[in-house]
This record gives structure tokens, C-alpha cells and sequence, in this order.
């Protein structure tokens, strides 16, 4: 049985000023176990797809399951199945994060008894046992992060909802929160995770879903994401901008991003001399060259046309660039 | 692992919660109780010896000699305003994302919000509770007896949970904290169009036919009969109907905003 299967769903908000459409066509399947990347921009419609597969918004149109429960008519047995860490759910700040866990353990259901044991375990698991008797407030973002995370598991639940779980965090805390979302996902829990970062998705999804504009665009593995794209790529960047629009125009297979030229082309660092000298040859010079394998960041350039902003590129570049010096 | 979710279960640990956040932050308390027994202090020294005590036997007299007894009711009625708490504790819990974590759990939404109202009338029995304590200390002595203060509790505490409705309300439909906490200003014309410093007799013109109409005339009328004249049933009924019913309707206020907060979009 698929753990999360999305059909085509849809949210329009509608109010007296205009109608938004948040999400405009989203489908994707989950299987159990996996850790599955919604990989997008802000506004792209990630979070409301979240909300949405967590009931916490009504679906417009389409259909979704979470484990073969639907989840627009049993919201009630879909909440039984998922844990939730939204981008936005609170965590009551002047409480201890002993006091939290054993609160939510308690509004899970749970006796006291057996409330007290499942503290000590998740704040075992997220590493919060010493700092379980201080108050909320005193905990750093990463240190929130956890505990939020510890939150959502309380009622061990199969399938976890992490929407953007390492916005704001140092690299340090990220990895630490990296680390036990792959725990868990090696523990049998399924994980939706949405994200901006690249790099986030490249570590840790199983399979990713770059969501624009409301739309699915594309959707695989991130080899195979990567793979789409052909080849490698080479990226070209001018003293001037009048270099750039003049390589453009003779290097008619290039894309430009920003104040750079890119090419996919197969084994690209045989290509650079091909590319450098055919520009020479034409009075252009170049500042910088490198070729590097294709990167979540080029797929995304590549089904959407815009860069993926505000994102970490994965640090996949080879030690292929080149420097000339304007000779003035 | 055995499972209970009752109502009643949930209800506890929500209100449990926030029993401990009114715990952690006493001083949010002060305020409030400040400018009650301040009303109690000032309004005694100011006009007890006009209305009552050394004006005892005067046609001023309106207090059988006693003004704390009169005055009493106007800082209790100002102490039950803190139930106004309720509002905050909710609309905080919405701005922080707490009530959105709630409502990912399989909660009972009337248990998410019946714990502020509940928490709500437990501020406004401490700190009526207060002011009575303050009130007796400095002379206030109930016609009907010790029984009277809490009988004066009773109706401060119906007063009070009218006063939570009213602020869940608002801090719902406004959104925000500041929204509940601004709506509270509704209690200064709530309270000095009432016969607030002398009987309703003897009030004038608009603000005579203001205090008729105003349910806090009632609801004062009621605590000062029990501590200045003694059972005075037909004005302790008005009393009590006038709270119970501010407060079914601030609180039926308060279901239907939520309920229309927490729909799914």
C-alpha cells in the first residue's frame, strides 16, 4: 500500500479581493519507508500541499490518501497516522521540554505512567535529556528544531510531515537534524519533507518532487533528476556585460542565469578549450570557466527557466575553473 | 500503551498547561489586582466620608455607615475583568502556532477552547479573592455574614466568565493578542455608566437611563444588597441574571467565532 498518494489535488483561496490559485495540479505517490522531497521556492505551493495532506486544509479539488485513508473525508484516522512539525506550529516557549513531551503524550492518550517513559525515549531520541528541565525559551533554534520534531512522535506515527524542519538553522544543527530524520526514516517511519534548499533535498530524499508555481514539474531520484538534464555543466561568466551578450549570440546553445552563461553538453570539461577559443577568436574574454556535474539547482533552471533563490548550492563543482586576467 | 481521550482527560491537561504558564508569570496578575484595590483605596478615602462612615445617619448615607461595603463591588467587578485573560491565552496560542499543533491531533476543538475560559475563571477568583481579602481587611463586612463574600464570588465569577467570552471573541475575530487586550476598554464605560459611586437613585438624566440598560448596574446592585442591606432576593436574582446571561451570550459569541476560526479554508 502506498503511504501518501496524490491526485491531482488543487487549492484555490478565495476572498473578496481575488481568488489565488496556491496549488494549481499536484500529484506524486510516497511509498512506506522512503524519505520524499517537495523541493521548491517559497510560494511555490509546498506548504499548502502540506497542510492540505495533514487536514489542516480543505482540498478544492482532487483526491488524496495518506495509507489508503482519505484524507478529505477521515481527517480524524489520517490525524491517527501522520506526525506533523510545521513551519509554523508553536511549541508553548515557558513550558520545560519534559513538561511538553509528557503534555503531548498525555493529549495522545497516554497514562501517566506510560507518558513519563515515552519522555525520557524522545528526549533520548532528539538529544534533549539535560536540557529536558529547562524552559523552551531558553533552547536554541536547533535545540526547538529537536524537540519539535520529538513532538510530532510522540504517537510513533508511520508517516511524518516535516514542512522546511532546517529553515534558519546553522549548517552544524542541520546536520544534526539530518541525521535523525534519516534514523527515523531507517526506523521504518515514511517521511514528506518539503525544503528550499538543495542541498537538504540532495541528502536526504529518496525521491524528490520540484514543485513552481503550484505545479509538479518534475520528479524522480536526484540521479535521475540530474541525469535529465544530459551532460554536464559549464558555466562562463564576462568582465562585461557587453561580453555576455555578445558569447550569447555566438554561443547559441547557452542558457543564460543571471551574469553567467550555462551549456549542457556531454563530458564537459573536454569541451572548455572548444568553448574558450571559439570565444577569443571572436575578441571575448572570460573571467571565469568550470564545469561541474549538474546540480538540483540545474535541473530546477531547467524545468522552470529561474534559478532556485535563497539556496545553498550543492557543493559538487570540480576543480576544473579557470582564471584569465583581463591583461591591462 | 493503554489509551484515554476523553473530553474530560483533554480538558484537564489543556487547562493544566495553562494553569502552569499563569504560574510562571505571577507578575502579569499584578497589574489588574493593582488597579482594583487601587479603585477599593481611592474611592474609600475619597468618598467614604461624604457617602458613609463619618457621613453615617447623613441622608448620604448609603452604606449604613460602612463605605468599604458599598465601594467592595466596584473593585470586585473591576478584579473579574481578569477574566478578559482568556482571550489572550487563546489568541496567543493561535499566534505562536500552538493551536495549529493542537489541531493536527485528533483534540477535541471545544477542549482546546473551553481550558483559557476555565483558566480565565480561575484569575478571576484569585484576584476577586484578593480584593475581598484586602476589602475585609480595611472594614468590608457582608449584611448577609461571611456567606456573603461568597455569594459577591459567585456572581463576580459569572461576571468574570462573561468578560472571557467576550475576550475569546474578540481576540479570535480581530486575530491578534493586542485586538483582546483593546477590546477590554470596553470595561470602563461598562462600569462607570452604572451607579458606580451612589445608588442609581440617585443618577440624572442620560446617565440614569444609560445605567438601566447597562447589565454591570445589576450585577453591582446585587453585591452591594448582600453586603450593605442583606438578602434582597428580588435584586440578587436581577444580579445573577444579568451575569448569567452577559455570559451565555459573550460565550455563545465565543463558540461561533471559534467555530468559524477553525474551520478548514
Amino acid at each position: 500500500m502506498l503511504a501518501v498518494d496524490v491526485k491531482n489535488i488543487k487549492k484555490t483561496f478565495t476572498s473578496k479581493q481575488d481568488t489565488v490559485e496556491a496549488v494549481k495540479d499536484v500529484s506524486f505517490q510516497v511509498e512506506q519507508g522512503e524519505i520524499f522531497g517537495l523541493l521548491g521556492p517559497n510560494g511555490a505551493g509546498k506548504s499548502t500541499t502540506i497542510l492540505m495532506l495533514t487536514t489542516l486544509l480543505s482540498i478544492t479539488d482532487g483526491s488524496a490518501s495518506i495509507l489508503g485513508i482519505d484524507v478529505e473525508t477521515q481527517d480524524k484516522e489520517v490525524r491517527e497516522k501522520i506526525g506533523v512539525a510545521l513551519q509554523d506550529t508553536g511549541i508553548d516557549k515557558i513550558l520545560t521540554g519534559r513538561e511538553l513531551f509528557f503534555t503531548t503524550c498525555r493529549l495522545w492518550g497516554y497514562s501517566k505512567v506510560d507518558s513519563e517513559k515515552r519522555t525520557k525515549e524522545l528526549l533520548e531520541l532528539v538529544g534533549l535529556t539535560e536540557a529536558g528541565d529547562r524552559r523552551v525559551k531558553t533552547y536554541s533554534g536547533g535545540m526547538k528544531r529537536r524537540l519539535d520534531l520529538g513532538l510530532s512522535l510522540v504517537h510513533s506515527p508511520e508517516i511524518l510531515f516535516l514542512d522546511e524542519p532546517t529553515t534558519g538553522l546553522d549548517p552544524g544543527s542541520r546536520r544534526v537534524l539530518w541525521e535523525e530524520i534519516k534514523r527515523l526514516r531507517d526506523s521504518g517511519v515514511t517521511i514528506i519533507l518539503t525544503t528550499q534548499y538543495l542541498e537538504e533535498a540532495d541528502e536526504l530524499a529518496d525521491r524528490i518532487a520540484i514543485i513552481d508555481e503550484g505545479l509538479v514539474v518534475a520528479e524522480g531520484t536526484s540521479d535521475e533528476l540530474k541525469a535529465s538534464i544530459g551532460g554536464d555543466v559549464i558555466t562562463l561568466s564576462f568582465y562585461s556585460d557587453e561580453d555576455l551578450e555578445k558569447a550569447k549570440n555566438i554561443l547559441t546553445d547557452a542558457v543564460q542565469s543571471k551574469d553567467e552563461l550555462r551549456i549542457t553538453v556531454a563530458d564537459g570539461a573536454s569541451k572548455i578549450p572548444e568553448y574558450i577559443n571559439k570565444l577569443i577568436s571572436e575578441g571575448i574574454e572570460v573571467s571565469t570557466v568550470s564545469a561541474s556535474k549538474p546540480t538540483l539547482d540545474d535541473v530546477f533552471l531547467e524545468v522552470t527557466g529561474n534559478r532556485l533563490e535563497g539556496t545553498e548550492k550543492a557543493a559538487e563543482e570540480k576543480p576544473t575553473t579557470t582564471r584569465k586576467r583581463r591583461g591591462r | 500503551m493503554q489509551t484515554n481521550r476523553s473530553f474530560a482527560v483533554q480538558l484537564q491537561i489543556l487547562t493544566k498547561r495553562l494553569v502552569l504558564r499563569f504560574l510562571r508569570r505571577p507578575l502579569a496578575e499584578l497589574p489588574n489586582i493593582f488597579i482594583s484595590a487601587f479603585f477599593l483605596f481611592v474611592y474609600d478615602g475619597a468618598l467614604g466620608g461624604v457617602f458613609g462612615g463619618s457621613a453615617q445617619g447623613t441622608p448620604l448615607d448609603f452604606a449604613n455607615g460602612n463605605f468599604v461595603n458599598f465601594i467592595l463591588p466596584v473593585s470586585i467587578v473591576s478584579a473579574s475583568l481578569s477574566g478578559g485573560a482568556s482571550g489572550i491565552y487563546l489568541v496567543e496560542d493561535i499566534e505562536s502556532g500552538v493551536f495549529k499543533r493542537y489541531q493536527s491531533m485528533p483534540i477535541s476543538k471545544w477542549a482546546i477552547i473551553l481550558s483559557p475560559m476555565l483558566i480565565g475563571a480561575l484569575r478571576v477568583l484569585v484576584q476577586a479573592g484578593l480584593i475581598m481579602v484586602i476589602g475585609k481587611f480595611i472594614g468590608a463586612d457582608p449584611a448577609v455574614g461571611t456567606v456573603g463574600f461568597f455569594v459577591v464570588l459567585s456572581i463576580a465569577f459569572l461576571w468574570g466568565m462573561g468578560f472571557a467570552g467576550y475576550s475569546v471573541a474578540a481576540g479570535v475575530r480581530s486575530g491578534s493578542s493586542q485586538g483582546a487586550q483593546a477590546a477590554s476598554f470596553l470595561f470602563f464605560p461598562a462600569l462607570f455608566l452604572a451607579p458606580t459611586f451612589v445608588p442609581r437613585e440617585a443618577l440624572r438624566g442620560w446617565l440614569a437611563t444609560a445605567s438601566a440598560y447597562n447589565p454591570t448596574t445589576y450585577v453591582i446592585e446585587a453585591m452591594r444588597a448582600i453586603m450593605v442591606e442583606g438578602w434582597v432576593m428580588d435584586v440578587l436574582l436581577k444580579g445573577y441574571i444579568a451575569a448569567g446571561l452577559f455570559a451565555f451570550i459573550t460565550l455563545s459569541f465565543a463558540v461561533i467565532s471559534v467555530g468559524k476560526a477553525t474551520e478548514k479554508a
